[in-house]
């Protein structure tokens, strides 16, 4: 049996917390460290668990003794009188979980605070990697993301469920270079190996996922039927979006600061040309339905606009056919024929990274959007059987997107093209098998609604008082104990919750087995190599040979020679 | 030196010794031997000695009041009635510390017997003082230091600093935490009074 490590003082604060103390001479009891007490519940004796909320001193030196840093407070003690063990004593809250239940998979909360001097013990390790998880390591749905924080030596495995993760989506919340980047990879891993081959899109703004191209070639994600992830990487260059496969949401969205009239003249047209061709329209036949302006004049050939003579039509449709044609006509993402297919972003095994680092910001929002919304329409056309093998919004499998930057897609203060898609999808993603995942260094600028739908939260360090308090309100299932850890937290270290945890815990998150691709720039380096290449002094006289004003007397102002 | 007896006492650690007067011993005790803050055995033949210290002094005068004329002159008194003179009496309030058995076994804090009526009381030569406090080890502890402090004297504070400088003076190794404990004192006595 375990040595206790204190003795109950009596019910906490709440009525689901208790005070202990204790000496804490192996200092065990850490923030967020789980600890248990036997109790007997319906008649079987179970450990009931809590974890620990606070720690305040019960008995410490006096201020007087601490005054010399040279001098130890218990050679002061000592001089006194006080020879026994270190005098210092702790009251520690504890927020009680309960008992861990195996048929509900989840902790029972027994009701009933200890009885005053009921000793307490520190979980073992082989007791938490039981309760804490609902899978072990390897298993189908399993996602080995780290290890408890408070446990050295990756004692216990944190591994969370993928199943919850990928029907009741999740958020990724922390600073800048807090490691939300590293940890979104490391679930990645987890969600394309063997035991998962699931079927992953990350919206990469930044394209610092292109080394998970790595995870092909990883052995520790190999099968043994042979199975090995699929990685495709579509850089900015081969993104394609139909043209037909865009709204007249899109179109507004895409052009904006039109004129009352523009907007009717561009509703007109778009109704004209889906009513003439369905969904399968070019931009040329969408300029024609503009150009046929309010009178319905017909023109029939696109080739033919130029030859019409000046003042022969209405300054409002000029100017709109302007504004379409350098906005779809001049980019290289909107296309008459060709949009990615579903079939290709979205496999199982098969993990596509969509870069989109070279794309204007409104564009980025509408490629996202139709993506979003073609992958919706697929998912719900085939559960509701209205699609069949081999046609394009057939796919017959759940599918998760990861979006970086997600604060650009779902933001607070506006209502973009991406949110009304993203509020459809996490409010009922989870009936056809389509869940999000989002990432944002920026909770504060997060939509609050969109945040909560997030029912799983890997929360790493925050700073900023807003974020910290947009995190607070929306996120319920965290404790107010683990949300004042969140500025003390370092590099790598999150707080996770929600649906895929038995408990919120702290985690160590695991080392990548590809490398991460959003290492800082080291400028300070760079600029050294410059001289040590010799390129400054090279640089130097190649403009010394252009520009010697001295030698041909410029630059002066005054001539001073006589 | 020999610097009085105990004459009553007022609790088990607090003791009232009669200074000697001229006449009572041979060498009459110079007021430096039993001065505030020094300390004392009250030695006992037939048990450990009680270690004290000195922490308050009274004087004893009951012509004090007296107003009415006197029929006789003060040399003549000292001939008639030498008892009457000696009524006039110093003494010192004396709080036990500790014990110092004839093994040399030196105990700080409460001693666990009584002191009797007229036992003598000595002063400690400055060596006799730095062995009671010697820890073992080089260093100094001062184990009685809660009691001085819990005995309720209003000199108690006054008292424990005037220990500890003596203390500082006869050992040097324990002057660093002698002087932690010295600070925190003299703030406490010094400063927070007059806040």
């Amino acid at each position: 049996m375990a040595q206790p490590i204190g003795t109950t003082k009596g019910p906490g604060e709440a009525a689901h917390e208790f005070t202990f103390i204790t000496p804490d001479r192996d200092e065990a009891v850490k923030a967020g460290e789980f600890v248990y007490y036997q109790a007997t519940i319906d008649g079987q004796p179970r450990p009931v668990f809590g974890r620990v909320s606070g720690r305040r001193p019960a008995r410490l030196y006096p201020d007087a003794f601490l005054a010399d840093p040279t001098v130890a407070p218990e050679a002061v003690a000592g001089m006194v009188g006080y020879a026994m063990e270190p005098p210092e004593l702790f009251e520690v809250a504890v927020t009680t979980l309960g008992y861990y239940d195996p048929d509900l998979r989840d902790f029972v909360n027994p009701r009933l605070p200890p009885r005053p001097g009921c000793p307490i013990y520190i979980a073992t390790d082989e007791m938490l990697a039981q309760v804490l998880n609902r899978l072990q390591p390897g298993q189908v749905g399993a996602a080995h993301i780290g290890a408890l924080l408070s446990r050295p030596g990756g004692g216990v495995p944190v591994v969370v469920d993928a199943r919850a993760i990928t029907s009741t989506h999740l958020a990724i919340i922390a600073s800048t270079g807090a490691g939300k980047s590293y940890l979104a990879g490391v679930l990645v891993e987890e969600l394309m190996a063997p035991h998962n081959r699931a079927a992953v899109l990350i919206i990469d703004p930044h394209a610092e996922y292109d080394t998970l191209a790595e995870m092909q070639a990883a052995s520790a994600l190999r099968g043994d039927d042979g199975y090995r992830p699929d990685v495709h990487i579509i850089r900015p260059d081969d993104i394609k979006v139909r043209i037909s496969s865009l709204t007249l949401a899109d179109l507004r969205y895409l052009l904006p600061n039109l004129s009352d009239k523009m907007q009717h003249y561009l509703g007109r047209a778009f109704g004209r040309v889906r009513r003439q061709y369905k969904d399968k329209w070019t931009l040329g036949q969408f300029m024609v339905a503009l150009r046929a302006g309010p009178g319905g004049k017909p023109v029939t050939d696109p080739a033919q606009d130029e030859e019409l003579e000046e003042g022969e039509e209405d300054a409002t449709i000029g100017a709109l056919l302007w504004r379409v044609e350098s906005v779809l006509g001049g980019s290289r993402i909107f296309d008459d024929y060709e949009s990615l297919p579903l079939s290709d972003l979205f496999r199982p095994g098969r993990c596509t990274v969509l870069q989109l680092n070279e794309v204007d910001a409104r564009e980025q929002q509408v490629v996202v959007a139709t993506l979003l919304r073609r992958l919706w329409q697929a998912r719900m056309d085939t559960e509701k059987g209205k699609a069949a093998e081999g046609d394009e919004t057939y796919l017959p499998y759940p599918a998760f997107v990861l979006i970086e930057e997600a604060h650009n897609f779902a933001p607070a203060s506006a209502d973009v093209i991406t949110s009304q898609i993203l509020k459809t999808i996490l409010s009922e993603g989870r009936k056809f098998g389509v869940a999000v995942g989002l990432i944002s260094q920026r909770p504060g600028r997060l939509d609050a609604d969109v945040l909560s739908q997030c029912m799983t939260q890997f929360i790493l360090r925050i700073v900023n008082p807003v974020d910290q308090a947009r995190v607070a309100e929306s996120v319920e299932s965290v404790g107010r104990d683990l949300l004042a850890e969140l500025p003390a937290l370092s590099k790598g270290q999150a707080i996770i919750a929600g649906a895929a945890v038995n408990t919120p815990l702290l985690c160590q998150v695991r080392r990548r087995i590809t490398p991460h691709g959003a290492e800082d720039p080291d400028a300070p380096s760079r600029w050294q190599e410059w001289f040590a290449r010799g390129q400054d002094a090279g640089r130097q006289r190649d403009l010394s040979l252009l520009l010697q004003p001295e030698k041909r007397n410029r630059g002066k102002l005054f001539k001073t020679e006589r | 030196m020999l610097i009085g007896k105990i004459a009553r006492s007022s609790s088990h650690i607090d003791y009232i010794c009669q200074v000697y007067q001229p006449g009572e011993v041979e060498q009459v005790p110079d007021p430096a031997e039993y001065a505030f803050g020094r300390f004392v055995r009250l030695a006992a033949a037939e048990s450990p000695a009680v270690i004290g210290i000195i922490y308050d002094t009274v004087l004893m005068n009951p012509e004090f009041g007296t107003l009415g004329p006197r029929l006789s002159p003060a040399g003549d008194l000292a001939v008639f009635s030498p008892d009457y003179l000696n009524e006039k009496v110093t003494l010192v309030g004396i709080v036990a510390i500790g014990t110092w058995g004839p093994g040399g076994t030196i105990e700080h804090g409460v001693p666990p017997l009584a002191v009797r009526i007229d036992t003598p009381v000595e002063s400690l030569s400055p060596d006799e003082v730095l062995a009671f406090h010697a820890d073992g080890k080089g260093g100094a502890r001062l184990g009685y230091a809660p009691l001085l402090l819990a005995h309720g004297s209003p000199l108690a504070r006054q008292l424990l600093l005037r220990t500890i400088e003596q203390l500082e003076a006869l050992c040097p190794a324990a002057r660093p935490q002698l002087r932690v404990l010295r600070t925190g004192l003299a703030w406490r006595a010094g400063v927070e009074p007059l806040a």
